[in-house]
C-alpha cells in the first residue's frame, strides 16, 4: 500500500553519559520490596510476617492468564506488606523482605548437571518454575510465548535497546557475552526453532567485536545489525528487518519468537543454575544525576539507594521542575515521589530538569504525525474524533493499533499531547466496547 | 524524599529543542516567501528603475506594498484581539498572541497574488478580508477552513477587480511602454483568444524562456517559475513543505493540458509547458495547495488533494470563464479537507480491503470523471470559432 514501510525516525541517543561505565553489581540493600502485581494482575502472597525466606524461594504467584510463582531476590524476614511505588505510576502492596546480607541460596536453586540433555518440556516448564518475564518492559510472561502452536523456525533476541538513555541491557551484556548465546541456543531448543537471531543497532559494535569469536560453537545463530532509528527495537519492526516478513498481532504468525536481550541471559542461568529471575539490570542517569551508571540490582530494591551510589542528584536540581521518569524518556513515566522500587519490568530511571517553557502555537496541520506513525495511523483525525466522542470514528481509525511508541508528540512542533489523545482515544473504544 | 513535577510521555520532544518548533517552520516558509517577494522588487522596481522609466521612490514602491500588507494583516489581528479576548489589553498578552499567530505570513501571501497597481484601499479590503473573515472569524491561527490569502484575492476579484485594472493593473511602467501584447496577462490574452496557437498565446510576450524566468505580466509573485522553484526546494530541504504536493499537482496540469492540446489538434509540447508557467499554477502549487492548516494530513490525503486540485485548475482555468483557476480549485478542495483527510486516513491505516475500497474507488473515479469532462468539454471550446464562445457553457 502506498507509502506504508516503517522507516522510523534517528533520536538523539544521549547514551554517552552511562555506556561506557561498568556495570554495578555490589548493591547490598537492606530491605526489598516485592510488588504484588506482574503486568496488570495481582498477585496471591504465600509468606506471612515473620517467615523466613531464601534466594530464590517463592513467595507470591500470579494466577489465572500466565500463571507461575515470584521468587524472593535476597535471604532475610518478612517484615511487612506496605504499599510502594511501581512503575506503572500506582501505589501497590508489596512484601517487604529486611535482608539478613547473607544471600542463602534456596535448596531448589542447584546446579544442573546435563543441560543440554533437558527436553523442550523441561525448558519451558523451567521458564514457568522461574517466573521468567520480559525484561524489556512489557514483563509478559515468556513461557506462555513458547507454548505456541504455530511452527516457529526463528528466535530473535532483541539487543536493540532504541530508547534514548537506557544502557542497561549493553551493560550487562558486557559481563557476559557467552550467556546470552547460551539462552539463545536453549530458547531456540524449548520450542525447536532451526535459528536464532540476535539484533543489534549497528553502532553498538560491542556486539559483533564480542559475539563473533564465540559464534563458531553456535553454527545456527547469526547476528544483525538495524538502523540507528526509532522504533527499531519493536518487535514487528525487528521482525520485518530481520525476517522480511510482518504479522498482523503476534510474532507466531511469521513463525518467529521475539525475547529480550536480558531474558535470554537470565535463561541461561535458570537452565543451567535453577536460578529463578531475581535481579535485572537497570540505568540511573539523566541530565539531573552525578554519575549516571548501570546497575544489577535484586529487584525490589529501592531506586533511592541505586541514586545514592550513583552520586545523587546534580546539585542545584530542583525537583518541582524536573522529571522523574521510570522507564524509557519515550514510553515511560513520570513518578511524582522519588521512592520507586525495581520491579521485573523496569529499565531506567531517568532524573531530568523540565524544558525551558515555550509560548507553543495551536497545530498547523503539518502532518509529521501521521508521516513518522509506524502503525499509519492519522493522529489527528483520531485526536478530533476523541473530542467529539465518536467510537465509530475512532474504531474506524484504527485506534486501537497504537503502540504508544510516542513518535507523534515526539515530532509535534507545537509541543502538542498528541500520543495521549489517541491513547485515551483507545481506552475510551475499550472501556465503550 | 521529594515531589518531582509532573508531565506526560515522551519526553524527549523536537519542540522543546531550539529549531524544532513551529516557529522555525513559520520563519523558514517566510525566508521562502521573501525570495518572491525580492524577485517580484527586482522585476518591477529595480528594473524599472534601471531602465530609466521610473524614479527613485516609485522603485521603492513594490516592496513597500507587500510590506504594507504584512503590517496591515498585524494590525488588524492586533485589533481583533484586543477587541475580542481579555488577555489581549495587556502589552505582554497581546504580544503572545501575536506571536503565535503570524498575522504577517497571509498578508504577504495576499500581496504577492495581486496586480502591482492595486489601489491601497483594495489592498486594505482584501487584507480585512484575508485576515479578519478567512482567519481570525474561524478561531485563528490553525483553524481556518479556507487558504486565508485566497479568501482575499477571490474577495477583490469578484468584487472590484474592475478598479484594479483601471487603475493600472498588471502592468509596470517597463511593460506599459514594450507592450506587444494588449495589456493582457498570458492567461487574459488567452480566455479571449480561445484557441492553442503558438503565435498567439505566446510569440508577445517572447518565448517560453521568459514564462520561465517571470519577465512577463501578471501578479505581483506568481511570474517567476525560476525563483519559485528555488523557494521550492528550500521548503524541500528544511522540510517545510512535502515535497511531493506541488509536483503532483503540477504533473496533473501538465498531463491534462497536453491531452487538451492533443484533443484539439495541437500536440506540441510547448502548449503543457505553457500551461504550468502561465499565471499562478507554480505559485499556487508550492505557496498554496501545500499550507498544511488547509489541507490534508496524512500523505494520501495530500496525494488525493493534490490531485484534485489539478484537475479542477484545468477545468476551470480552460472549461470556467475567469480567464484563473488556481485560487479557485484550491479554495473549493478546502472545502474537501476534512472529509478527504478523515476518508484516506481510514484507507492508509487499514489498507485497501473489502471497507475500504469503495471509499478508494469513489475518490478515484470522482477524480477521473472531472480529468474527463475537462478534455472531452475542451472540444467544444476550442474547435469551434470564437464567436460561438458564449453560447456554449
Amino acid at each position: 500500500m502506498l507509502l506504508k514501510k516503517v522507516k522510523g525516525i534517528h533520536i538523539e541517543g544521549r547514551k554517552a553519559m552511562s555506556k561506557s561505565k561498568h556495570i554495578y553489581q555490589d548493591v547490598n540493600p537492606q530491605f526489598v520490596y516485592i510488588h504484588l502485581l506482574q503486568q496488570t494482575s495481582p498477585l496471591k502472597k504465600l509468606v506471612e510476617v515473620g517467615d523466613k525466606v531464601l534466594v530464590g524461594q517463592v513467595v507470591a504467584k500470579r494466577e489465572g492468564f500466565g500463571e507461575m510463582p515470584i521468587h524472593s531476590s535476597i535471604s532475610g524476614t518478612v517484615t511487612a506488606f506496605k504499599k510502594v511505588w511501581h512503575s506503572s505510576g500506582k501505589m501497590v502492596e508489596a512484601i517487604e523482605i529486611e535482608n539478613d546480607t547473607k544471600y542463602k541460596n534456596d535448596p531448589s536453586v542447584v546446579k544442573e548437571l546435563n543441560p543440554d540433555s533437558l527436553t523442550k518440556e523441561e525448558l519451558v516448564s523451567k521458564m514457568k518454575e522461574a517466573g521468567l518475564s520480559g525484561l524489556g518492559g512489557a514483563g509478559f510472561p515468556t513461557y506462555v510465548k513458547y507454548m505456541s502452536k504455530s511452527p516457529i523456525h526463528t528466535v530473535i533476541i532483541n539487543a536493540v535497546e532504541c530508547e534514548p538513555y537506557l544502557t542497561c541491557d549493553l551493560a550487562l551484556f558486557k559481563t557476559a557475552p557467552e550467556k546470552v548465546l547460551k539462552g539463545l541456543k536453549y530458547f531456540m531448543k524449548a520450542i525447536g526453532a532451526e535459528k536464532g537471531v540476535i539484533g543489534y543497532k549497528k553502532y553498538n559494535h560491542e556486539y559483533p567485536d564480542l559475539l563473533n569469536p564465540l559464534l563458531k560453537e553456535y553454527p545456527n545463530i547469526t547476528l544483525h545489525g538495524v538502523k540507528d532509528v526509532y522504533p527499531a527495537g519493536w518487535e514487528k519492526y525487528l521482525v520485518e528487518q530481520i525476517v522480511g516478513k510482518t504479522y498482523s498481532r503476534l510474532p507466531a504468525e511469521a513463525g518467529v519468537i521475539v525475547d529480550n536481550l536480558a531474558t535470554a541471559m537470565v535463561f541461561a542461568d535458570v537452565v543451567e543454575q535453577n536460578m529463578p529471575l531475581i535481579k535485572r539490570a537497570i540505568t540511573i542517569t539523566g541530565e539531573g544525576i552525578k554519575h549516571p551508571q548501570n546497575f544489577y540490582v535484586p529487584i525490589g530494591t529501592k531506586v533511592a539507594d541505586l541514586i545514592h551510589i550513583a552520586g545523587g542528584y546534580e546539585k542545584g536540581l530542583d525537583p518541582a521542575n524536573s522529571l522523574y521518569i521510570a522507564g524509557g524518556p519515550m514510553t515511560g513515566r513520570a513518578i511524582l515521589i522519588d521512592d520507586l522500587i525495581v520491579n521485573d519490568t523496569l529499565g531506567g530511571v531517568i532524573i531530568k530538569p523540565l524544558p525551558e517553557e515555550k509560548n507553543h502555537p495551536a497545530c498547523l496541520g503539518c502532518g509529521k504525525c501521521s508521516d513518522v506513525c509506524p502503525v499509519f495511523l492519522a493522529p489527528t483525525e483520531i485526536q478530533r474524533a476523541f473530542e467529539s466522542k465518536d467510537l465509530d470514528s475512532i474504531k474506524k481509525l484504527n485506534a486501537d493499533k497504537c503502540i504508544a511508541c510516542g513518535l507523534c508528540s515526539h515530532i509535534c512542533p507545537s509541543h502538542i499531547e498528541i500520543t495521549d489523545y489517541v491513547v485515551r482515544a483507545k481506552e475510551l473504544l475499550r472501556k465503550g466496547a | 524524599m521529594a515531589r518531582f513535577a509532573n508531565a506526560k510521555a515522551p519526553f524527549v520532544r523536537l519542540s522543546d529543542e531550539k529549531g524544532k518548533d513551529t516557529k522555525t517552520i513559520m520563519r523558514d516558509f517566510g525566508i521562502g516567501l521573501m525570495l518572491i517577494v525580492l524577485f517580484a522588487w527586482y522585476k518591477n522596481g529595480i528594473m524599472v528603475y534601471a531602465a530609466g522609466n521610473c524614479s527613485f521612490l516609485e522603485m521603492m514602491y513594490p516592496l513597500v506594498f507587500i510590506l504594507l500588507a504584512g503590517f496591515l494583516a498585524v494590525l488588524m489581528e492586533g485589533v481583533f484581539f484586543y477587541l475580542t479576548n481579555p488577555e489581549a489589553r495587556t502589552f505582554k498578552g497581546l504580544k503572545k498572541l501575536l506571536e503565535t499567530s503570524y498575522g504577517f505570513v497571509p498578508g504577504v501571501i495576499l500581496a504577492l497574488l495581486l496586480p502591482l497597481y492595486t489601489p491601497i484601499w483594495i489592498l486594505m479590503f482584501g487584507v480585512f478580508m484575508t485576515t479578519i473573515v478567512g482567519k481570525m472569524l474561524f478561531g485563528g491561527f490553525g483553524h481556518n477552513i479556507f487558504n486565508p490569502a485566497i479568501i482575499g484575492r477571490v474577495a477583490i476579484m469578484f468584487t472590484v477587480f474592475g478598479v484594479v485594472l483601471a487603475a493600472g493593473g498588471f502592468m509596470n511602467p517597463n511593460e506599459v511602454i514594450y507592450d506587444a501584447y494588449g495589456g493582457a496577462t498570458p492567461l487574459t490574452l488567452f480566455s479571449q483568444l480561445r484557441t492553442i496557437n503558438y503565435d498567439a498565446l505566446v510569440a508577445p510576450y517572447g518565448s517560453l524562456w521568459n514564462f520561465f524566468l517571470g519577465t512577463i505580466p501578471g501578479s505581483l509573485g506568481e511570474t517567476s517559475a525560476l525563483v519559485i522553484i528555488i523557494a521550492y526546494f528550500w521548503f524541500v530541504f528544511r522540510k517545510v513543505i512535502k515535497w511531493f504536493t506541488p509536483l503532483i499537482y503540477i504533473a496533473v496540469v501538465f498531463l491534462l493540458t497536453w491531452l487538451i492540446g492533443i484533443v484539439n489538434g495541437e500536440a506540441g509540447l510547448w502548449f503543457p509547458l505553457y500551461g504550468i508557467l502561465s499565471g499562478g499554477l507554480m505559485y499556487g502549487a508550492v505557496f498554496m495547495s501545500t499550507e498544511p492548516v488547509t489541507t490534508p494530513r496524512n500523505p494520501l490525503g495530500k496525494i488525493f488533494f493534490a490531485l484534485f486540485v489539478g484537475a479542477l485548475t484545468v477545468l476551470f482555468r480552460y472549461i470556467g470563464v475567469f480567464p484563473e483557476g488556481v485560487a479557485t480549485a484550491i479554495i473549493v478542495m478546502n472545502i474537501f479537507t476534512m472529509p478527504i483527510d478523515k476518508s484516506t486516513a481510514v484507507i492508509r491505516s487499514t489498507g485497501l480491503n473489502k471497507k475500504t475500497l469503495v471509499p478508494f474507488l469513489m475518490l478515484v473515479l470522482l477524480l477521473l470523471g472531472i480529468m474527463v469532462y475537462a478534455v472531452l468539454k475542451s472540444i467544444d471550446m476550442y474547435t469551434l470559432s470564437t464567436f460561438m464562445m458564449g453560447g456554449w457553457f
